[in-house]
């Protein structure tokens, strides 16, 4: 399992919308954050995002244990089991 | 999170040396158009070698001010050697990295776009032009040197800061101290702290109306 914890702000909700565009992920709610998780990989492409350069590189509120993340840059996010 | 009452009133005031006094005034008084709002001219202050000194304040807006000191007979080399970065204050070598040197900076708070757009005509028009013009998370601000060197940040707010923001702040805080106090602390190692922190504390949260 791959959880991702994505603080619910405006500038945010792209993030999780994207994601959730993956039939293997789940976007649910914890208090004000996204809960994003899946069985394999969670893979975000920035551009789809649409989000800028200071909110992409901040956007993540926390990676559960079981999971990190592999790749953040200019063109993804990506978390995979541990 | 604290229970102590809040009682501070913001920025009375944050002082730098400078050297060239006549550069100063004109970039933060005629150039921003920040009144001086005090001045002491001081013949000495204590002990036997400190110099006479002007030290002056120019208002910032909520009677918070931003403050000089002029020492006479000094100059730079006061400071140490000069350093091939920094300001008149802080020198670093070249193999300093410039997130390091740019660091330490003071961010003058303007309400809107429109005012934030009148000081970088303001001093776009002068010797002192906008170097950067950025918007970040949920600020956008622009940047200068002033004539002493020291960073120069106006920024403004894109919307208010909302209270999850604030729980986020938290939370982070919380989970930086729990790592730092492990060896070897990471960014990964904070995000899976984090992430515990916010299945503990988050859930039961709820939005407080304002």
């Amino acid at each position: 399992m791959t959880t991702l914890y994505v603080l619910d702000v405006p500038e945010n909700t792209a993030v999780a919308k994207v994601a959730a565009e993956d039939p293997a992920v789940v976007v649910d709610k914890i208090g004000p954050y996204f809960e994003i998780r899946a069985d394999g990989p969670i893979v975000i492409d920035r551009r789809a995002t649409g989000c800028r350069h200071a909110v992409w590189y901040s956007c993540v509120g926390g990676v559960a244990r079981d999971g990190r993340i592999t790749q953040h840059d200019k063109d993804a996010l990506r978390v995979e089991p541990v | 999170m604290s229970e102590r009452d809040h009682r501070v009133q913001g920025v009375d005031h944050v002082a730098f040396p400078t050297f060239d006094p006549a550069a100063t005034v004109r970039f933060y008084r005629d150039v921003l158009g920040f009144p001086v709002v005090h001045s002491i001219c001081a013949a000495g202050w204590g002990p036997e070698d400190h110099p006479d000194f002007i030290h002056f304040f120019f208002d910032i807006g909520n009677s918070d001010r931003i403050a000089f000191f002029y020492y006479f007979g000094t100059d730079t080399s006061v400071g140490g050697a000069e350093g091939e970065k920094g300001d008149v204050y802080a020198r670093f070598g070249a193999d300093v990295p410039e997130y390091f040197v740019r660091s330490r900076h003071l961010a003058i708070h303007v309400d809107d776009e429109e005012d934030l757009l009148e000081y970088r005509r303001r001093l776009d028009a002068s010797d002192w032009p906008v170097e950067m013009q950025i918007q970040h998370e949920t600020i956008e601000s622009i940047y200068t040197h002033d004539p002493n060197g020291y960073m120069f940040e106006i920024t403004r707010a894109m919307r208010p800061v909302t209270p999850q923001e604030d729980l986020d702040a938290n939370l982070t805080i919380d989970a930086l101290l729990d790592v730092v106090a492990e060896p070897e602390p990471t960014f990964g190692k904070l995000l899976a702290r984090k992430a515990e922190l916010i299945v503990e504390k988050a859930a039961g949260w709820e939005t407080v109306v304002r």
